[in-house]
């Protein structure tokens, strides 16, 4: 499509916007179905594409469309929330996001027509008031500073990494590294989002959480490998401190730095809280079970107990607030944060650096599914928390 | 924008042997008719992948060519493999239509394409991409111990197995046909990044094979490298692919499935090249020209297992390919064969590096052991080749539109 009718389109949207409802509320979010179809060569059809200023949830179910797999909500390209692996015959996939007035887009690539406005009508939500809304807000305050307090460490424990390195003392700096990017793990959900000045948020050169914390299987070659993985290759790898050993050292120091002020600058939302959990538990799923988060170290039951740790806390920081909400679903998710921490303490092992077992082929292959279940037993309750408390007056 | 990168307005048509004879019209939509397949290749020509019965490229008249791979599963998570069989099934139906399965140039600079865009204006070439759910995808760790079909299970030893771990199992299979290989590769290619992407499944071992090996309806017998027609007495009718191929008495989510048995059976090209051609009839029992039984004089005569020669030996020798694998022989036992021709340049020793990527489709595993077994034993043709690799998949029906592939497997337990 031509990009001139492209524009014309999306001027267009708001106009024709007025004709439509506002997307009904239900428990305080607005509710907006997208749905997937294989019409007119690919369609992207919402069924409310206004809604009011608030909380509101994308519910994206693909029905016949084998040329979409990924959705977006945008805001002048940033991007507020997505879902991928979208695809004919699978669930309903849901995402809240709490939205103040203005123009969105739904972006839909594989579409006839990729991206569509959304909009929002009224002023920016409110932050919640009245007890539960306080408290929760009270809770997002804490958990601020335990982010401050991680990434204080974790600059701490790097400085310690980087003098090792400097020293050229491997062994020292092989068990300086588990111990510094553990911290990471605790609060990288955090860190997805974070630029550096002057860069766009789709270049991987200013993406904060790339350059501390890309592995191998998803590097950028135009940016090269830089952060805490690139020196655990050469630590555990290729086992030798050289001169780009320390550069990477320097740089890690660096860019820690930064997410050090960073972080200090920022406020959460409850939802916030809860999406950055499950974001957590994602990355259990997705790197450390199998493996490829320590490819070359082995750490990654370290890693394990960090995202676990990190998504524990953000929920420690939600009870209070959640509790008052429905206290059923907030106790089911206390025990199955209990359980994983039971399961995960009986990998826990003084003697090594990090305090966990390394996750040998065999510790991988006879346990790799009793942990992805038990965190999946966590993850599907702690996924309903977000709508729940975007949406607590 | 993905209208750029639709073949719509494209008719790339090619012509071999009688076709350019045969005054074929425009091109059909669909799958054209017995007359317009044989011999004749028409890149226009579609698939369709979502259906109610089999799933394409088991009764397919056989395309030119094949890109076959099988694939370990790496993750242990049952929803992966979910998410897999639902993004592998929305990509092919998108290729079979000779479209891309994403963006080929992102509108962002810095993203990778979806699609690696070698197939672009390619047209849909026929193909076929057919799926296949290999044992261990039937254990525990993804809760589906209890839907497993129930005679699929690992082969047992055969007389001729003479396996190399690196060309053998799998736990899923793509078996993809077109004819223009570019089309095929680019499917699998395709295939295996979401594989990776979705972190579910990694690559084991794949064929890239030519010249079928096996007749459809309607097509003229092909030859395989040893000069031979293959597939004079395949399984052509309706009523065989009922009674041999499909799975009929199963669950809802397994009928007119099958299982599909593929091995890689190098062939020793040089040794045969210089044997005697009455050793070569003789080896499979049939004239190499015409195709004839030794006991005939055509192709499609019916073989006289029984005749002798003036001093009393058999026409057709006991140990001739043909005879210790007809019907006649064994019970009226028959699995369709789908078989491509393949060559990997030259081995390591010196000599050509080729042989046959045999398919075949049964509604049992146990009839292919049953004539492997025989052949296996005692096939004069056993001296000039080597089953490298073998590997058994269960294909599961075609899905209905807005449904995946097996997802009838995870509606329960």
């Amino acid at each position: 499509m031509p990009r001139a009718s492209l524009i014309a389109l999306l001027m267009a949207a708001p106009l024709a916007a007025h004709a439509q409802t506002s997307a009904p509320v239900t428990n305080g979010a607005s509710q907006v179905n997208i749905t997937l179809t294989g019409d007119n060569g690919g369609a992207c059809v919402i069924d409310h594409p206004v809604a009011k200023a608030g909380p509101v949830t994308f519910a994206v179910t693909n029905k016949t469309a084998t040329a979409i797999t990924e959705i977006e909500l945008q805001s002048n390209n940033r991007i507020l929330g997505e879902k991928e692996n979208l695809a004919p015959g699978l669930p309903t996939v849901t995402f809240t996001v709490t939205l103040g007035g203005g123009t969105y887009q739904i972006y839909c690539p594989g579409a006839k027509q990729e991206t569509q406005a959304f909009t929002v009508t009224g002023q920016a939500a409110a932050t919640p008031s009245g007890s539960i809304g306080t408290i929760l807000a009270d809770g997002t305050k804490g958990y601020a500073r335990y982010v401050d307090d991680v990434v204080a460490g974790m600059v701490t424990a790097v400085a310690r990494l980087k003098a090792a390195i400097d020293a050229g003392d491997l062994t020292k700096a092989r068990n300086e590294y588990p111990q510094a990017h553990a911290f990471y793990e605790r609060i990288e959900s955090d860190v997805d989002g974070f630029v550096l000045p002057g860069f766009k948020a789709t270049d991987n050169a200013g993406n904060l959480d790339y350059l501390i914390d890309m592995r191998a299987s998803n590097l950028d070659p135009k940016v090269g490998w830089h952060g805490f993985h690139a020196i655990e290759r050469d630590l555990f790898q290729t086992n030798q401190i050289t001169d780009g050993t320390r550069q990477l050292a320097a740089e890690l120091q660096k860019n820690v730095d930064v997410l050090d002020k960073q972080v200090k600058t920022l406020d959460y939302k409850p939802e916030d809280l809860a999406n950055g959990a499950a974001d957590l538990l994602e990355e259990v799923q997705s790197t450390k079970i199998s493996g490829e988060e320590e490819s070359f170290s082995h750490y990654d039951l370290v890693d394990f107990a960090g995202n676990v740790e990190g998504a524990q806390q953000a929920f420690a920081f939600l009870e209070p607030g959640l509790e008052k909400i429905d206290l059923d679903f907030t106790r089911r998710i206390q025990t199955q944060f209990a359980m994983v921490m039971k399961m995960l303490d009986s990998y826990r092992d003084p003697k090594v650096p990090g305090g966990y077992k390394l996750y040998t082929s065999e510790i991988k292959t006879a346990d790799a599914t009793k942990l992805s279940k038990a965190i999946q037993a966590l993850q599907e309750p702690l996924s309903k928390i977000a709508e729940k408390v975007a949406t607590a007056q | 924008m993905p209208t750029d990168n639709k073949f719509s307005n494209v008719h790339r048509r090619g012509f071999l042997l009688s076709a350019a004879l045969g005054g074929i019209g425009a091109a059909a939509p669909h799958a054209a008719t017995a007359a317009d397949n044989e011999d004749s290749v028409d890149l226009t020509q579609q698939y369709p992948f979502y259906g109610n019965a089999e799933q394409a490229g088991i009764r397919t008249p056989p395309q030119r060519h094949i890109f076959f791979m099988t694939f370990d599963l790496t993750s242990t998570q049952r929803r992966d493999l979910q998410v897999l069989l639902a993004r592998w099934s929305a990509a092919i139906a998108q290729l079979v239509k000779g479209e891309t399965i994403g963006q080929v140039e992102p509108d962002r600079a810095e993203a990778s394409g979806f699609d690696t865009g070698e197939a672009l204006n390619l047209g849909p070439a026929s193909l076929t991409v057919t799926v296949g759910l290999g044992p261990r995808v039937f254990t525990d760790t993804y809760g589906l111990a209890a839907q497993k079909p129930a005679l699929l299970r690992e082969l047992r030893q055969l007389p001729s197995d003479a396996f190399r771990p690196e060309l053998t199992g799998g736990d899923l299979s793509l078996q993809a046909c077109a004819d223009d290989p570019q089309v095929a590769y680019h499917a699998i290619r395709d295939l295996a990044r979401i594989a990776k992407v979705t972190g579910t499944a990694a690559t084991k071992w794949a064929v890239l094979g030519f010249g079928r090996a096996s007749a459809g309806k309607g097509q003229a017998t092909p030859r395989n490298l040893l000069g031979f027609r293959d597939g004079t007495r395949n399984i052509k009718e309706d009523a065989d692919f009922e009674k041999f191929v499909w799975l009929k008495d199963a669950p809802d989510w397994q009928r007119n499935g099958s299982y599909q048995i593929a091995r890689k059976i190098q062939m020793r090209i040089e040794n045969w090249d210089t044997n005697r051609v009455s050793h070569q009839n003789d080896v499979f029992g049939r004239h190499k020209m015409s195709g004839a039984p030794l006991t005939g004089t055509a192709e499609f005569d019916t073989p006289d297992f029984q005749k002798t020669k003036a001093d009393g030996t058999l026409l057709i020798p006991d140990t001739a390919h043909i005879r210790l694998a007809a019907f006649e022989n064994n019970d009226g036992l028959r699995i369709l064969r789908r078989s491509y021709n393949y060559t990997e340049g030259i081995n390591q020793y010196g000599f050509l590096d080729a042989g046959l990527l045999f398919i075949s489709y049964q509604n049992d595993p146990a009839a292919f052991e049953t004539l492997q077994t025989k052949l296996g034993s005692a096939d004069a043709l056993n001296e000039y080749i080597t089953h490298l690799g073998s590997a058994v998949f269960f294909v599961p029906p075609a899905p209905p539109e807005g449904s995946y592939l097996a997802e009838g497997m995870f509606a329960t337990a």
